[in-house]
C-alpha cells in the first residue's frame, strides 16, 4: 500500500504532464471520498441512533456513544409484535412473488421472443403497457376487485397483486435476453421427439438461468421495500408488512428514537446483505434495461 | 389429381401442426396474461368509467353517472392544480439533480478499478434502501445534522423547502441508478477513438465534447426517459414526509387522499386519469425528442 502510493503521488523524477496527472487523480480520489461520506450520511445516522443507549439520546447527538449497545436490537427482534409480524408478512409476500415471477415471465418471455407475428407482438404491447400507466390510475378498482374477492388484508391478495404488477418490467428484461439465446439447441430437442413442455424446461429454462437469477433478486428488492401497494392492500395490523409497520411504528414511538432505528436497519438488512453479495446480478440487471419496480 | 390431394393433405398436416404449435405458445403465455389482465389492465379498464361518477366513499357501491363533473371541478379547484404544480416542479428539479450528480459521477468513477468499484457499490447502495425508511432518516440528518451546522430549520419542515428536500432525498436514493447507466454507455465507446483523438491533439474537453458526449446520447435518453417518469408518478415520499403539508402533496398522493382518505372515489380516479393522460403525452413526447437528436448527432 505504501509502496502504491510512493509510486502514484512522488514527484521528484516526473514531467510536469505526468505531476499533472497525478494532481488529477489526487483530486478525483478526494473528491469521491467526500461524495462517498455525503451519501453514507442518513446510514451514520441511523446506525448512530440505533447503538445508543436510551437514557443517552438527547446527549450530543451527533457524536458517536460511548457505549454503544445491542438491546435495541435485541428488543426489537423479540418483543417488538410490529417487526415480528411485519418481518414474517415480508417475508411470505416476497418469496412466493418472486417466484411466481420467474415461472411466468420466464415461460411468456420465450415464446414473445421467438414468434414474431401480429398476435404475439400485440400480446407483448399489452403486457408491456403497465410501464406506461401509473399505479394511481387503477387503485381503485383494483381495491374494490380485491376487496370483493375478499383478498384484502391478506398475503394472498398481496402476492398475486405484487407479481402483475411487476409483469411487464420483468418481462422486458426476460425477452430481450432471450432474444440473445440461440435457437440451435431446442430445434435439436424438438427434432428428437421433446414436447414444447419438456423442450423448455429441460433445455430453456436452465439456459436462462443469468436473468432468471437477475430478476429473482431484483424482484426480491423491489418487492420487500414496495410501499405503494401495500399501503393500498393490507390495511389492517396484522396483515402490514415491514414498510408499513416501520412507519406504524415511529408515528406512534416518536419518543423511542432508538428502537426506530434498530428497526429500520434490521427492516433493510437482509436487503443490504443480499445487495452486497449478489451485487453482480443486480448491476447487470439495472444495466441491461430500465428497471424499477 | 392424386397430386392436389397430396397438396393439400400435406398443407392441411402443416396447419394442424402450427395449430398445436399456436396452442402450446397460448398455455405458455396464459398464466403470465391472466396475472396481468386480473391485476393491472382489467383494473385499468374499469377505472375509466368510475371516473365519471359522483362516487363517494369506496365502502359502499352507491354511485351516479355524472358526466364531465368531476374533471370540471377538478381543473378549476385550487388544491389538484397546486398538486399538479409540486408534481411539475418535483419532476424537473429531480431529473436535473439525479442526472447531473449520475453523469458527474460516472464522469469519476468510469474506469475500473478497485476503489472506483468499491465507491460505485456504496453510491448505489441507497437504490436497495426503501424511500419510507430512508425519508425518516434523511429527516433527522435534516434536522441533527444540517440543523445543527447551519442553525436552520430543516427544509421538510418548511412549506417553502419541502419539495427541494424531497428533490434531494430523491436524487440520494436515484442517483447511483443514473450513474450505473452513464457509466455502461461510457464503457462501450472504443479507447481508441480517445487515442486517435489525443494523437489529432485534442484536449480533454475536446474529446468529452466530440466523443464522450455524443456517444452516450442513448444513455441520456433511458436516464431522462425514466426519471421523468419516476418523478411524474412519486407517491413513497410525499407520502411519508409530507401527508399533512399541501406544499410537498404531489398528484398521486392527491389521488390516493381522494379515494381513500376523504371518501371521493369518483372525482380521485379523475384526477389519476388526469394524470395518466400527462404522464404517457410527455414520456412519448420526451423521448421521441430525444431520440431525433440521437440520429441528429
Amino acid at each position: 500500500m505504501y509502496n502504491y502510493l510512493k509510486r502514484k503521488f512522488s514527484y521528484s523524477h516526473k514531467s510536469a504532464g505526468q505531476r499533472y496527472f497525478a494532481l488529477k487523480e489526487i483530486i478525483r480520489t478526494l473528491s469521491t471520498l467526500l461524495l462517498i461520506c455525503i451519501v453514507l450520511l442518513p446510514f451514520y445516522v441511523a446506525i448512530l441512533y440505533a447503538f445508543k443507549p436510551v437514557y443517552e439520546i438527547s446527549a450530543n447527538r451527533l457524536a458517536f456513544t460511548q457505549s454503544p449497545t445491542l438491546t435495541n436490537f435485541y428488543e426489537v427482534i423479540f418483543e417488538n409484535k410490529q417487526f415480528i409480524s411485519g418481518f414474517k408478512n415480508t417475508v411470505l409476500n416476497t418469496i412466493p412473488t418472486v417466484l411466481i415471477l420467474v415461472v411466468t415471465t420466464s415461460m411468456s418471455s420465450w415464446v414473445l421472443a421467438r414468434f414474431n407475428t401480429r398476435f404475439y407482438s400485440l400480446m407483448y404491447s399489452i403486457m408491456t403497457v403497465g410501464l406506461l400507466i401509473p399505479f394511481q390510475c387503477y387503485i381503485l378498482p383494483l381495491y374494490v376487485n380485491f376487496f370483493k374477492l375478499g383478498l384484502v388484508s391478506n398475503n394472498i391478495g398481496f402476492i398475486i397483486a405484487r407479481s402483475g404488477l411487476q409483469i411487464s418490467i420483468s418481462l422486458v428484461a426476460v425477452t430481450g435476453f432471450v432474444k440473445t439465446v440461440p435457437r440451435e439447441l431446442e430445434e435439436a430437442s424438438s427434432i428428437d421427439g421433446c414436447s414444447r413442455f419438456a423442450t423448455f424446461w429441460k433445455i430453456v429454462f436452465p439456459l436462462m438461468t443469468p436473468i432468471n437469477i437477475t430478476q429473482l433478486v431484483l424482484n426480491t428488492v423491489f418487492v420487500w421495500n414496495d410501499y405503494s401497494t401495500a399501503i393500498i392492500l393490507l390495511r389492517s395490523k396484522e396483515s402490514q408488512t415491514l414498510t408499513l409497520a416501520q412507519i406504524t411504528y415511529f408515528n406512534e414511538n416518536t419518543t423511542l428514537l432508538n428502537h426506530a432505528f434498530a428497526f429500520f436497519i434490521l427492516a433493510m438488512f437482509p436487503i443490504l446483505v443480499l445487495y452486497l453479495s449478489l451485487q453482480k446480478y443486480i448491476v447487470s440487471g439495472i444495466t441491461a434495461g430500465a428497471v424499477k419496480g | 389429381m392424386r397430386q392436389m390431394s397430396a397438396k393439400t393433405n400435406r398443407s392441411r398436416s402443416v396447419s394442424r401442426l402450427t395449430k398445436k404449435i399456436h396452442i402450446g405458445n397460448i398455455m405458455f403465455l396464459l398464466p403470465t396474461f391472466i396475472l396481468f389482465t386480473f391485476v393491472v389492465l382489467a383494473p385499468f379498464i374499469q377505472g375509466i368509467p368510475y371516473s365519471f361518477t359522483n362516487w363517494k366513499s369506496i365502502v359502499s357501491t352507491n354511485y351516479s353517472f355524472n358526466k364531465l363533473a368531476n374533471y370540471e371541478y377538478l381543473l378549476k379547484n385550487k388544491y389538484f392544480l397546486m398538486s399538479l404544480g409540486v408534481t411539475f416542479k418535483f419532476t424537473i428539479l429531480f431529473i436535473l439533480s439525479s442526472n447531473i450528480m449520475g453523469f458527474f459521477l460516472a464522469l469519476l468513477l468510469r474506469q475500473t478499478s478497485r476503489f472506483n468499484n468499491f465507491s460505485r457499490t456504496v453510491f448505489f447502495l441507497p437504490f436497495t434502501v426503501s424511500v419510507t425508511a430512508a425519508a425518516i432518516v434523511w429527516s433527522y440528518v435534516f434536522t441533527d445534522i444540517y440543523g445543527t451546522i447551519t442553525g436552520l430549520v430543516s427544509p421538510l419542515g418548511l412549506e417553502s423547502q419541502i419539495v427541494y428536500a424531497m428533490v434531494i432525498i430523491a436524487s440520494w436514493r436515484d442517483m447511483g441508478y443514473t450513474m450505473l447507466i452513464y457509466i455502461a454507455a461510457m464503457q462501450t465507446i472504443p479507447k481508441d477513438f480517445y487515442e486517435a483523438a489525443s494523437i489529432e491533439g485534442a484536449n480533454a474537453f475536446q474529446q468529452f465534447r466530440r466523443i464522450t458526449l455524443p456517444m452516450i446520447v442513448p444513455a441520456f435518453t433511458a436516464n431522462i426517459t425514466i426519471t421523468l417518469a419516476w418523478g411524474l408518478r412519486t407517491f413513497d415520499l410525499p407520502m411519508v414526509v409530507s401527508t399533512t403539508k399541501r406544499a410537498g402533496q404531489t398528484t398521486a398522493v392527491y389521488v390516493y387522499q381522494s379515494i381513500f382518505a376523504n371518501n371521493n372515489a369518483g372525482l380521485g380516479q379523475a384526477a389519476a386519469i388526469i394524470l395518466t393522460i400527462i404522464l404517457v403525452v410527455l414520456t412519448q413526447i420526451v423521448s421521441y425528442t430525444l431520440r431525433r437528436i440521437e440520429v441528429e448527432l
